[in-house]
């Protein structure tokens, strides 16, 4: 190979360091973050003049921190499933399917993830305005549904591309019908990729905060739009608990998906 | 005549501008091991596939006990089939795998738990019950695939080149296998190959494909002793194809001369030729003989190459003419079975020659 590492002689380091050098600049303000929530300087001084838990406990007392977060929960867990429903139906259309357009509407499917943020928000803002879903849950799951979407038809298609189509057929003739045969053989062959897709789109919901804050009302929040919310009125410490409990959750979910991952595709 | 068992009626499949099968019509008493055998692209596969019912025909009918299948959608067709590539339930243990015909059909567990232990037995794999398809080699992965096709009885088994992936050794192990299976359960086999040997091994009669057609229909020993055509001849087997000009036939003998000037009378004639017109004399490599014979007619030949290969011995010679022919004569007790290196000739019985138009 042209760039072996391993014959790289100086150039190896160089490149370590780089690395090491976007690591860094990546997951230091997290590090931060979740180091300034234990500190007990209300004005975030770093070093922290002492370690406390406060902050947290500050939070937990607040209803409203909690509220938040059930929200993001429930609308994150609600687009979730749509999602992975919807991306299923459309990864089979996508992968299976031989009809004109095939290639554009995978496209079309897959745009929320490239249409900058910003513009899908105010777009999605002013139609449901119109329609009356404006700062309630149905438009706030719907939103992110699209949102997520991209994220559940990925692993799902992957998945089923991968899936020999003979095994299903051979399922047929044994004498499943095709809607069972997928219900029994397909779907639980292709379980990680379904598996996967739930928790990526649950994170695209559950840390979003751009269609969110737009999708918000004063009585419906989410915990990014809350964090966002408090940081411009009080820069406090428990914005930073807040802060580091959401990385928290992301950071076990990754984990589990790749513990996952790994025991199945042994 | 009593009603065919399954019957195939003027079967045609286009795709598009392409036709796969043309015209098949054929009948298949129950029990019966038939091949289907032909290069890629014959149609065979697309045949099968029809009677899978994953294929709609383009016309003509499938009948079972003389009612239609075609309206009958693939899972209740009562088939069990075997696929070219590995298809086990990547999630269900081997005995999961195997009840699954008899579990879909809602069959009561005591039924279900005897089955899959009679078939388990049956391809011989009783001790890996409780393993994943991913546990177990490709050669056991069809064999449990084949007992999961037979597990809730069906009264025709489809088999799609189930031992193309695997290598030679193992091929012929399991088609042993499939030969006692079909002798103990007494299932109709439509089985697909485009590998003649394994279609002359297994089968009660083979059809052999050519571009959507049958080109022959019958046991192995009418293919390969009495093809009906130059393709059946050069694809059953080996065969030398020797350039001849046909001058007469009386009862199905004919006389032809050879490229080098030669006579030869009594070889068998197919179809109509007229006097004159070119053809093609096959000759197999094994009814060629080092020594002379009672009935035997003489070749002049150069002997370029002899190889021993074990139980025969393979010659290579050219004739006058230039053209390489394969001999591989027979070891018996009476014939010569040295090659003295004068030797200009091999022999042959007319009988056992071929004409075909060329």
């Amino acid at each position: 190979m042209l760039l072996d590492y391993d014959r790289m002689g100086w150039l190896k380091i160089a490149l370590l360091g780089f690395t090491a050098l976007v690591a860094a600049f990546l997951l230091l303000p997290v590090v931060f973050i979740v180091l300034l929530s234990f500190g007990s300087s209300r004005w975030l001084a770093f070093p922290p003049p002492g370690w406390t838990l406060k902050w947290y406990q500050e939070l937990f007392a607040d209803p409203s921190w909690l509220e938040a977060a059930l929200t993001s929960a429930r609308i994150a867990t609600m687009s979730a499933i749509l999602a992975v429903v919807i991306g299923l139906l459309a990864s089979f259309a996508l992968v299976r399917g031989q009809f004109r357009g095939r290639e554009i509407l995978r496209g079309l499917l897959l745009t929320p993830m490239v249409l900058p943020v910003v513009v899908f928000a105010i777009a999605i803002y002013a139609f449901f305005l119109r329609m009356g879903l404006g700062g309630t849950t149905i438009g706030f799951v719907i939103a992110h549904t699209v949102l997520a979407l991209p994220f559940a038809i990925i692993p799902i298609a992957t998945a089923l591309e991968g899936f020999d189509k003979s095994i299903e057929d051979a399922a047929i003739v044994c004498g499943a019908s095709p809607l069972e045969a997928k219900l029994r053989i397909t779907l639980p062959s292709i379980r990680i990729g379904i598996f996967s897709a739930a928790i990526f789109a649950f994170l695209a919901s559950w840390d979003e905060v751009v269609v969110a804050i737009f999708m918000a009302s004063p009585t419906l929040q989410t915990l990014p739009v809350k964090i966002w919310g408090s940081l411009r009125s009080d820069l406090s410490p428990v914005i930073a608990a807040a802060s580091s409990l959401l990385v928290g959750l992301t950071l076990a979910l990754m984990v589990v998906t790749a513990l996952l991952r790994r025991k199945f595709q042994r | 005549m009593t009603q065919p068992f399954l019957s195939i009626r003027n079967l045609r499949k286009a795709f598009g501008a392409i036709t796969a099968v043309h015209d098949v019509t054929l009948d298949i008493p129950k029990g019966q091991f038939l091949t289907f055998l032909g290069p890629s692209g014959s149609g065979k596969s697309t045949t099968l596939y029809a009677i899978a019912g994953f294929q709609d025909p383009s016309s003509g009918d499938v009948q079972l006990e003389g009612k239609s299948l075609l309206a009958i959608p693939s899972h209740k067709r009562k088939i069990g089939m075997v696929f070219q590539r590995y298809t086990l339930f990547p999630h269900l243990t081997v005995a999961e795998n195997i009840a699954f015909p008899l579990r879909v059909r809602r069959r009561p567990e005591a039924e279900v738990k005897k089955k899959v232990g009679d078939m388990l037995a049956l391809v011989r794999l009783e001790s890996f019950a409780a393993r994943l398809p991913g546990a177990l080699s490709g050669g056991q992965q069809q064999r449990v695939a084949l007992a999961r096709a037979l597990a809730y009885d069906p009264p025709i088994l489809l088999m799609d080149e189930p031992l193309s992936a695997l290598d030679k050794k193992l091929r012929e192990e399991i088609q042993a296998e499939i030969r006692r299976i079909h002798r103990e359960t007494g299932v109709t086999i439509l089985y697909v190959t485009h590998d003649q040997e394994e279609a002359l091994h297994l089968s009660d009669r083979i059809a052999l494909f050519r571009d959507g057609r049958i080109e022959q229909i019958g046991t192995g020993e009418d293919l390969y002793l009495r093809p009906a055509t130059d393709f059946v001849a050069g694809f059953i087997g080996n065969s030398n194809f020797l350039a001849a000009e046909h001058l007469e036939t009386v009862g199905g003998a004919a006389t032809v001369r050879l490229a080098d000037g030669s006579l030869v009378s009594g070889v068998n004639a197919n179809g109509s030729l007229a006097p004159g017109q070119k053809t093609r004399l096959m000759i197999r490599p094994e009814a060629l003989r080092l020594d002379r014979g009672p009935k035997t007619v003489e070749l002049v030949v150069d002997i370029i190459d002899v190889a021993f290969y074990g139980e025969r011995r393979r010659i290579v010679a050219r004739t006058s003419t230039g053209q390489e022919i394969d001999i591989r004569p027979t070891f018996s007790a009476t014939a010569s079975h040295d090659v003295a290196p004068s030797q200009r000739q091999v022999f042959f019985d007319p009988s056992a020659a071929f004409l075909f138009p060329a």
